[in-house]
């Protein structure tokens, strides 16, 4: 390409150097922009059309149906609707950041469409004021809109994200507004947005709060057309008599104001190899032309070759390496960068986005939008070729692949689907799983997700498509007993009772984990003291609440033949029934609470592991009978629940010695229990006289220690010495004496028995006795003196 | 005496854990604005003293409280909780809500489930109408590190919620406790496992791997070489029997917590009547570092020893003409002395229970029972009372009690393995039954030969235990954890090759005892050993503390 034609392009406006370059010719045909309402989406964003119903046009061979037409930069169609919006004429139409084209009629209801021209459900509305009056114009900024209806009030929509439209403070004029403009909330102090309003003579700022006017030299006269500067810092005013001002949003004096003089100062770049080097390569960022960027681009490679041979002959410093590479590398990079735009610069896919929209949007954005226009396979190669995770794209492919491919059957859709799937490794099988759902197809989506891996993710995913069963089981195998609980309580819930238990009674983790919940339920609603003030008015509803839980494990026990477990729970019914003070107010709880054992004891009875159980709570039911009668005839309600030995206990202290020798005879207490419970019971009381006869009755079972020992215990050493003789082993014998601190009979005894360790230990415990002390010594020696004779 | 031990010489970079952990910690509580009260449960707060400082916690604007049934008494509009996640826990904290709504408080509430939150517990909090009022999130403490060698799980129930409740939860919180450890440290290669639960824990590890794989540059540098995974269950019989041991001892007479005991004061030799205090027990403590693995018997030689020479270099101070550097050296061994003066008075205080005739005769009896014994229920449910039969049915569960006697393997086993040792020197041990004075717990026995050789050797006597056994090994391969053997590698552990110890992770699922720690330290002390041995427990246990877990009472 000649020089001349390049240099040709470029023309000058005030002191820059300016360039149209014509990038495609529009591939659309018939398309009269005069009679059409057009929105153009900034980066390189898509162009929607509609046919303008607040013009009276001619209708050629076309239908009287007006159709939004949806295109690529390139004018190549996307998509199209008709249009058939009530709420009167379309006022305004603009892209969004995310490329949600925004329409607003007449009534102030706000429509919204995808790229492929789909309607976004629900509508939004700007409110009833907005619906009593027209809107008759519309500000459009990145992500909002600021409606003003025919009677001035101005509405507001600060984020297409949220849709939540708010009313801006009343301006107060009758006037239309001749103009306004919008500075975006980002750019506000206040963070809300501020509109700028032309009317009469001056300019006021509006916002949600109020209204202000502007003062300043700036603004003298009408004012026809006003524009807020892309980084919201400077506003151009475009004034009745035809001057152009600029100035700071503040409107603290005028900056610029436009009188057509240029600048000729034209700076003359002396030219050096590696700022040329530099220059080709951000020229060849800049240029949509493929060749003039081969050429740009084979310029500055040969001039960078060039830089490093030069250098190469010299010493060359780091600094020069490291400016060698770095341009190496950006070459490379802006190859790589080249390679992009050029592709999404294809007039088929039509995004024609400068270097630095491409570096302010960020590929990953990019990658989003061609997504979006399901461009995947594009998308996937770009974020293979930047290096990113494929996986937004592979999923998005999966889901709109589902979506598209109704008619392909579930076996032959999965193929494909894992086909491409497998690309990713760790991508979500039950996201894709999850929209296979909501498609209706419930087998495809069974089929996905059981190459989920995760069960975290998987085990949701199957209860909600209903494969209860796959899921219980898969939750038991990934040992996560939170996921075994999550599809307990879906099931739980969902089933009847019976076929609940039904599915988890074979797998023990989860029929485990259900009786530990519900035992824990049963538990808790059992009113105690300390609960009690919380239902002091719901007390009756509670008990039911709490019974029914208790009844739905019973249930299960039953169901399942547990009938020791349903035995234990009316046990464990019954100590509560004794526990709850609530209850003992009134008739007598013995009755009940022996009944329930009763119950519980039939039940153990039923099977032969459960003899030792049965029995047992036979023997409960009856010391609990005995226990009342001993509180009927004691007057002393100290009995009831405590155990066999202690109800012993307990009767000998209070002297009742036939009440005690009864229990012992009903539950065949052996002899020799019942001789160490007489023993320390007799002590506590400290009745020596009948523990000495209690000794002299017999020869008893448990020799005389358990007497030395409650004696001792006692701190009664003269009661003590009465049994200590009667030790029948020496050791102990010693033992004892030296634990009275009788020294001497414990030395006599200790050599008796012929223990020289017990001397050694003996000794130790008299060691602050010096006298005592020796006399061991003595008695040891002469013991191994023995022992060596 | 700080209570936070000192973890420098962890052979595995605690350190780095432990800051986490404090980092995770105040971060929650900072994005909590303004003034708020920490409602802790207790024992949770008593791992959190290993931790973090109470006081550093006091920073953040927060008023402490321990969570108990009674209302949260504060002016703060804000309570956290910071809670394990136990379902009995949310019926406390719904009724403080209610107590609140009923008093016409307005307060905002946050519920922080250790280690995370759980749908069985949130249940319980909708089933009570509190769950829309509560902001829930997590803190996702897994592992306490609880000394240099020593990491625990905080799991108190475990042994007895997978043994007698048969909820498996603690083993999938030991499995990703595990699972940190290696995204930190690096995989694993190879992983022995005995007893059911333990198997289970390695199941659900390698499902782990393939859920979420790591890095294959994660796989490179593998700090641990070896886990080792041992069931409670395999050997009940080591933990029942008392610990000889200094701080075996110690934890059976005194109960160590958290790594510290409280007693009176008065014990410590610190005059304030009937005042509690805290003892940190720990390797932060050079003097309790060195004799804590001791035979009780030994300690009180080792203390008297070093007294007596303190005395001397006292009296040489005293009477003759000293150098400079020797009354440095001497001032440096005066700085010791505080430590002295605290074990000797532990010592003293725990042959006041050593010395009882009781705790003899009760010696004597555990080293008959290492033969075999029966219980007479019935007769335990008189002296006890029937509301026991809970807890009985409990222990005929994990296997602690038996109705009927079946013929016991303990005889075979004690004989293959050595397990009673005679002649045992105290002082000079030159194997592990010196814990024990005779007896080499089995659970160490077995760790002993896993190290060593692996189960292939002694398969036969595995199979006399209780549960099965697993040995894989895992290569390096991020996309499919594959359980072939390594080309190349020996079937023992390897040196790594900068002459550093490899390291073996040994986890105790049920809990072990300071006896079995003291064996283990003992093992990894030996000449030949090319391993250094760091040890993971659900909790510290011992006899008492182990069985407790099983009291139910009916009523």
């Amino acid at each position: 390409m000649a020089n001349v034609s390049v240099a040709a392009e470029w023309q000058l406006l005030y002191n820059r150097y300016y360039r149209k370059p014509e990038l495609y010719p529009l591939r659309w045909k018939n398309i009269d922009l005069s009679r059409n309402k057009v929105a153009c989406a900034p980066f390189g964003g898509p162009i929607a059309v509609i046919r303008d119903d607040s013009k009276i046009v001619q209708l050629y061979s076309e239908s009287a149906l007006r159709k939004l037409r949806i295109f690529t930069s390139s004018g190549v169609l996307i998509s199209d609707t008709v249009w058939k919006n009530p709420g009167g004429r379309l006022i305004g139409m603009s892209w969004t950041e995310d490329q949600t084209l925004i329409c607003i009629v007449q009534d102030g209801t706000v429509y919204r469409y995808n790229i492929h021209a789909e309607l976004i459900e629900p509508n939004v509305t700007l409110g009833k004021e907005c619906f009593e009056q027209n809107v008759v114009e519309c500000i459009f900024w990145g992500n909002g809109v600021v409606c003003l209806t025919e009677g001035g009030l101005l509405f507001c929509i600060p984020d297409f994200k949220v849709m939540r439209p708010c009313q801006l403070a009343e301006t107060g004029t009758e006037d239309l507004p001749n103009c306004m403009a919008v500075i975006e909330p980002k750019y506000t102090v206040s963070g809300n947005v501020e509109v700028l309003v032309g009317v009469g003579d001056g300019i006021l700022i509006v916002d949600e709060d109020g209204v202000q006017r502007v003062d300043g030299e700036a603004v003298q006269g009408p004012v026809q057309k006003m524009v807020v500067s892309w980084d919201g810092k400077y506003l151009a005013i475009f004034t009745h008599d035809g001057r152009i001002l600029v100035t700071d949003i503040n409107f603290k004096g005028v900056l610029l104001e436009y009188n057509c003089e240029a600048d000729e100062n034209l700076r003359l770049i002396q030219s050096s190899l590696p700022e040329a080097v530099e220059a080709c390569i951000d020229a060849a960022g800049h240029e949509f032309d493929v060749s003039r960027q081969r050429t740009l681009l084979r310029a500055a490679s040969y001039g960078q070759a060039f830089c490093s041979t030069k250098l190469d002959t010299c010493h060359c410093s780091a600094t020069d390496n490291l400016q060698i590479t770095f341009q190496r590398d950006r070459i490379q990079e802006m190859c790589k960068t080249l390679r992009v735009l050029n592709a999404v610069r294809d007039p088929e896919i039509g995004i024609p986005l400068s270097i630095n929209q491409y570096k302010l949007l960020t590929p990953s954005v990019l990658i989003a939008r061609l997504i979006n226009a399901h461009r995947h396979l594009l998308a996937l190669r770009i974020s293979e070729y930047v290096g990113m995770n494929q996986e937004v794209v592979i999923m998005h492919w999966a889901c709109s692949k589902i979506t598209a491919s109704l008619a392909i059957p579930d076996a032959t859709l999965l193929e494909i689907l894992l086909d491409k799937l497998k690309l990713c490794r760790g991508i979500s099988y039950a996201a894709v799983a999850a929209h296979a759902d909501k498609n209706g197809r419930r087998k495809l989506a069974a089929m996905l997700v059981e190459h989920e891996p995760r069960s975290s993710k998987q085990v949701p995913l199957l209860l909600s498509i209903g494969e209860e069963d796959t899921a219980l089981m898969k939750a038991t195998e990934s040992g996560d007993t939170d996921l075994v609980y999550l599809v307990l309580f879906h099931i739980w819930q969902k089933r009847p009772p019976l076929e609940f238990f039904g599915m988890i009674q074979a797998r023990p983790l989860p029929r485990d984990l259900f009786i530990s919940y519900a035992r824990c339920l049963l538990w808790f609603w059992w009113p105690s003291s300390y609960y009690g003030h919380l239902f002091d008015n719901g007390g009756q509803n509670e008990a039911f609440i709490k019974c029914y839980k208790h009844e739905f494990l019973k249930d299960f026990f039953l169901s399942t033949g547990q009938l020791q477990e349903v035995a234990f729970l009316l046990w464990k019914e019954s100590w509560e029934l004794g526990k709850n003070p609530m209850a003992s107010k009134g008739s007598p709880l013995h009755g009940p609470r022996i009944k329930l054992i009763d119950k519980a004891q039939h039940l153990f009875a039923e099977t032969k592991e459960h003899t030792f159980e049965s029995k047992a709570a036979e023997e409960h039911a009856k010391l609990l009978r005995i226990q009342h009668e001993l509180e009927v005839s004691t007057k002393q309600a100290i009995f009831v629940d405590s155990s066999i030995s202690d109800t012993i206990r307990t009767c000998i202290v209070l002297g009742n010695h036939r009440a005690a020798m009864k229990v012992k005879t009903e539950f065949k207490v052996s002899e020799k229990r019942w001789y160490w419970l007489k023993v320390f019971a007799l002590a506590t009381i400290r009745d020596w006289e009948a523990l000495e006869k209690f000794s002299k009755e017999k020869r008893p079972p448990i020799g005389y220690r358990p007497f030395v020992e409650a004696c001792i215990d006692a701190d009664e050493k003269g009661e003590a010495l009465k049994y200590i003789p009667k030790l029948a082993d020496l050791r102990e014998r010693a033992e004892a004496y030296a634990r009275i601190g009788m020294a001497k009979e414990a030395a006599d005894a200790a050599s008796q028995a012929k223990d020289g360790e017990l001397l050694g230990r003996l000794k130790l415990t008299f060691a602050q006795n010096a006298a005592a002390s020796s006399l061991f010594d003595t008695l040891r020696d002469r013991l191994s003196f023995q022992g060596v004779s | 005496m700080a209570q936070i031990p000192n973890l420098d010489n962890s052979p595995l970079n605690l350190k780095s854990l432990r800051e986490q952990s404090q980092k995770d910690l105040v971060k929650i509580l900072k994005d909590i604005r303004g003034k708020k009260c920490l409602v802790i449960e207790p024992k949770l707060g008593g791992s959190l003293s290993l931790i973090i400082q109470t006081s550093l916690l006091k920073e953040y604007g927060i008023e402490l409280r321990h969570l108990s049934a009674e209302p949260v008494q504060t002016d703060c509009t804000k309570v956290v909780y910071l809670v394990p996640s136990q379902r009995d826990l949310m019926k406390s904290i719904s009724s403080h809500v209610h107590d609140d709504i009923s008093k016409g408080l307005q307060r905002e509430y946050y519920i922080y489930f250790v280690p995370r939150r759980e749908i069985q517990c949130e249940r319980i909090l909708e089933e009570e109408k509190v769950h829309h009022l509560i902001t829930i999130g997590e803190y996702p403490l897994y592992i306490v590190p609880v000394d240099e060698d020593i990491l625990s799980f905080e799991l108190d129930l475990a042994y007895k919620q997978c043994q007698v409740d048969g909820d498996t939860g603690s083993l999938w919180h030991i499995a990703k406790a595990i699972h940190k450890l290696e995204s930190t440290f690096g995989v694993i290669p190879n992983v022995r496992a005995k007893g059911k639960a333990s198997v289970l824990v390695s199941d659900i590890l390698d499902r782990m791997h393939t859920e979420e794989p790591m890095n294959s540059s994660d796989m490179a540098l593998s700090e641990i070489n070896t886990l080792i995974l041992i069931d409670r269950e395999v050997d009940m019989v080591t933990p029942m029997c008392s610990q000889l041991t200094y701080e075996g001892l110690l934890d059976e007479f005194l109960r160590i917590n958290n790594g510290s005991v409280e007693l009176d004061s008065s014990i410590m030799g610190v005059q304030q009547e009937g005042k509690k205090m805290k003892v940190p027990l720990n390797s932060s403590d050079k003097l309790f570092k060195e004799i804590r693995d001791l035979n009780f018997e030994v300690v009180v030689q080792v203390l008297r020893q070093k007294a007596t020479s303190m005395k001397q270099d006292y009296t040489e101070m005293t009477t003759t003409n000293q150098t400079v550097s020797e009354l440095k050296d001497f001032v440096k061994k005066l700085n010791s002395l505080p430590e002295m003066t605290r074990h000797i008075n532990l010592a003293q205080h725990l042959s006041t229970f050593t010395s009882k005739p009781s705790f003899l005769a009760k010696l004597d009896m555990e080293h008959t029972i290492i033969e075999a014994s029966s219980y007479d229920m019935r007769e335990l449910l008189h002296s006890y009372g029937f509301e026991h039969m809970a807890t009985l049915n409990n222990l005929e569960k994990a296997g602690l009690l038996k109705k009927q006697e079946s013929k016991s393997n303990w005889l075979t086993v004690k004989r293959a393995l050595q397990l009673v040792v005679e002649d045992t020197d105290t002082a000079n041990p030159n194997d592990i039954a010196y814990v024990f004075s005779g007896y080499a717990p089995l659970s160490i026995r077995l760790v002993q030969h896993a190290v060593r050789s692996g189960w292939r050797a002694m398969e036969e006597i595995l199979k006399l235990l209780p549960g099965p056994h697993t040995e894989t090994k895992r290569l390096g391969f991020a996309s499919s954890p594959s359980f072939a053997t390594l080309q190349g590698a020996s079937n023992g552990l390897d040196k790594i090759a900068d002459g550093r110890r490899c390291l073996v992770l040994v986890v105790f699922v049920g809990g072990v005892t300071f006896a079995e720690i003291a064996a283990l330290r003992f093992l990894s002390a030996q000449e030949g050993m090319a391993y250094d041995l760091i040890i993971g427990t659900t909790k510290m246990v011992n006899g008492h503390s182990l069985v407790e877990t099983f009291f139910e009472t009916i009523g």
